[in-house]
């Protein structure tokens, strides 16, 4: 070996939310997946990272931004009423320091909260200055993140791939937004719940991308069989490279029985003063309908599997992530010894996650995280954190094979978004797709209001696309947004279709729905030939 | 309020799609002009005649309509529009046709289906080595990068190439041994949005 590392290890943070944006209404519900998202997460990241770059620690994170996240991140509308949603949390919190006055374990932990969300607004509003994504692509400036685009509205490509037109058009307004974000081409993506077929890295090539990921298997039966089997990329036919999906590293992370986030000392997500305190106490912090809902507050630590649930205690957590992430990269470097003598290079470890898993329901992920990046630039002289472009830049040469047709979904294939629950949807999807097509052939120029309505026929169709509702829809909570939202975008898009050929356009309601649903801006028509 | 989709488009099709190596999903429509057209060609042997998917097992070749390895038929009904068809062997390519089969074997085609090839479910058989050199193009697009094929790169140096083969293989069976299981877990449970 010329090299002192013995392995690599590639951390990726996927971050996606759907495209969830309610100006018609003064609060709607399905918008806190986001507020809870930039608080919990998305915030606590950014100074974790911000932190490691003061104080000199040099680490390499690979995130997923997907297209309407960065959408919502940098809406108007969504930002003021995240600044609501923080100060709401702020007052809530300040209220539970009172309440908790003579309940000094208790109160510590309000205090932290207060501190915490205040902290939070003074991140967003002045050191980030309402704009998270810029954030992000400081940090990718400073060589230290490497962020990677998705599918335009995260659909699930192996089902769209019945019109190709449909995934040409998911990946195109995908690359093109990028650019338009960050003014350079992606170098990678996320496939949407790694859905990958054999031949969609033709797509990706063509739409100038160069690596993507895998769920295991779809290198372990990759053909032919791949030498070094999960722990180094291979070539596509197209040279398009895949990396894919550590099992071992995978599941430290995320089970919820053997991981690291159901430790006794952890804060615990499903006890939320939401659902705990009195009732017309909590009625200004939960749903507008009076619904009760989580919060955020949160005063118990996981336990263990009782109902007598004890006070966290934030220290002890702290410490018990400083050990989490030793034991992490004990793992890796044992992983990297036993990998190594059997290659020519070093191993590279991929360890993808929901970016969501650390910080909202993993509540000290974040910190774990920072321990993980500090430990590995002061002590690990054997596992070195990097990205795929700098692998694919130290490693030109790859064994070249075809990976097989997968997801990370349950049981590794298609049935999450393909079930009793989903599958009436797809009819209607392949249909507008189909239509999209033939829009895009019938118009082959188009300026004025027929361009208008051209571009909000492709924003509907993407929107209905989005894997989220199929996956919702299986889940079982919250079905009846997933259908209405499906239902929603299709109908809206046929009504434009429909408009579009018999040159009857509704010019007031095209505006109405410009307004409403209003991802990407600068959309061209045509990404969907 | 939620609105209501069309139960029909008015376009006679049939569709596969895969939801996992051993199940398939079909959907279909037929149109009333289709339908027209079936009783006219079949004649009085449409009294009697059942509404089938008949699948073809169209693995690895260019199929004409009449050169499928295998060939069964799957009674559905018009009326149902959705099924879903179980398998019995994985990497296998089908299409299907939706049509009426009369009593008398006579089948007319109301539409044939698209091609769909299912994944394969353990590491595969091949194991010659092709390898390949690609530039990475950093803050670029790609346009026509060339691809050039290279001799496979040579062991470690630290142990042979027949111990370095041994252990490929007992990692490779470690890693089969505990993929169902890791699979069977699915996306992570934060992945369950934020209700």
């Amino acid at each position: 070996m010329s090299s002192p590392t013995r392995g690599y290890l590639c951390l990726v943070l996927h971050c996606h939310l759907p495209y969830v944006r309610h100006p018609e209404h003064e609060t709607f519900l399905e918008e806190n997946w986001l507020y809870e998202a930039i608080s919990d997460t998305y915030i606590p990241l950014l100074r974790v990272m911000d932190g490691l770059v003061h104080d000199g620690i040099d680490f390499r994170l690979t995130m997923t931004l997907s297209p309407p996240l960065i959408s919502m991140l940098r809406d108007p509308l969504l930002i003021s009423r995240f600044e609501r949603h923080i100060n709401k949390l702020i007052e809530l919190a300040g209220k539970e320091t009172d309440r908790t006055r003579f309940q000094p374990e208790l109160h510590r932990v309000a205090e932290m909260y207060l501190d915490r969300f205040v902290q939070t607004r003074h991140a967003f509003t002045q050191q980030y200055r309402y704009d998270l994504v810029g954030g992000f692509e400081r940090l990718q400036e400073q060589g230290k993140l490497e962020i990677i685009t998705c599918g335009a509205t995260h659909g699930f490509l192996p089902l769209l791939n019945v019109v190709p037109s449909a995934v040409r058009g998911q990946l195109r307004t995908a690359v093109a937004h990028y650019e338009e974000t960050f003014q350079r081409p992606p170098h990678g993506i996320w496939l949407p719940e790694c859905g990958y077929f054999p031949g969609l890295d033709e797509t990706l090539r063509d739409v100038g991308l160069q690596f993507f990921f895998t769920e295991s298997h779809g290198l372990l039966y990759a053909e032919p069989r791949p030498r070094y089997g999960l722990h180094a990329p291979v070539f596509c036919p197209t040279g398009v490279a895949a990396f894919a999906r550590d099992m071992e590293s995978s599941k430290q992370v995320w089970s919820a029985e053997e991981g690291y986030p159901g430790d006794p000392a952890y804060r615990d997500y499903y006890r939320d003063v939401g659902w705990d305190l009195d009732y017309d106490y909590v009625k200004p912090y939960i749903q507008a309908t009076g619904q009760r809902m989580n919060t955020g507050i949160k005063y118990y630590r996981i336990t263990g599997k009782t109902d007598n649930k004890q006070v966290y205690n934030r220290a002890w957590a702290l410490e018990r992530t400083a050990d989490h992430a030793a034991n992490f990269i004990f793992n890796r470097e044992r992983q990297a010894e036993w990998l190594a003598p059997g290659m020519d290079r070093p191993p590279v470890v991929v360890a993808p996650y929901d970016a969501e898993l650390f910080g909202h329901w993993w509540f000290e992920g974040p910190e774990w995280i920072d321990n993980l990046f500090r430990k590995l630039h002061g002590s690990s002289h054997l596992v070195e954190a990097i990205t795929p472009a700098e692998y694919l830049e130290r490693h030109e040469v790859n064994q070249v094979c075809t990976p097989c047709g997968s997801s990370w979904g349950a049981n590794g294939y298609h049935e999450v978004w393909l079930n009793g629950s989903n599958d009436w949807i797809y009819r209607h999807l392949h249909i507008a797709s189909r239509r999209m097509e033939e829009l895009t052939s019938r118009f082959g120029q188009a300026d004025g209001v027929i361009l208008r309505a051209l571009k909000q026929a492709g924003r509907e169709l993407v929107l209905a696309q989005s894997s989220d509702w199929a996956f919702i829809m299986k889940t079982g909570t919250m079905v009846d947004y997933a259908v209405k939202r499906t239902k929603d975008h299709v109908h809206r898009f046929t009504r434009l279709y429909e408009q579009l050929l018999s040159g009857n356009l509704d010019f007031g309601w095209l505006k109405e729905i410009e307004d409403k649903d209003n991802i990407f801006t600068n959309l061209d028509y045509r990404n969907f030939s | 309020m939620t609105p209501q989709l069309p139960d029909h488009y008015g376009r006679t099709e049939a569709v596969l799609l895969i939801v996992h190596p051993l199940l398939l999903f079909a959907y279909w429509e037929a149109t009333p002009e289709s339908c027209r057209q079936a009783h006219e060609t079949m004649g009085p042997e449409m009294d009697g005649a059942r509404v089938v998917l008949r699948m073809y097992d169209i693995t690895l070749i260019h199929f004409d309509g009449t050169n499928a390895h295998h060939v069964f038929d799957i009674n559905v009904g018009l009326e149902a529009r959705g099924w879903y068809l179980p398998l019995w062997t994985p990497e296998k390519s089908y299409c299907a046709d939706l049509g009426f089969l009369a009593r008398t074997g006579r089948f007319h085609t109301i539409a044939r289906s698209n091609i769909i090839h299912t994944p394969r479910t353990m590491p595969s058989g091949r194991t010659d080595e092709q390898w390949m050199r690609v530039r990475f193009e950093r803050r670029r697009k790609p346009v026509g990068r060339a691809l050039e094929f290279v001799a496979a790169p040579g062991s470690g140096g630290q142990i042979s190439a027949e111990e370095q083969h041994s252990q490929r293989e007992r990692l490779q069976e470690d890693i089969a041994a505990s993929l169902g299981e890791y699979l069977a877990g699915g996306i992570p449970s934060s992945n369950q949005g934020f209700a």
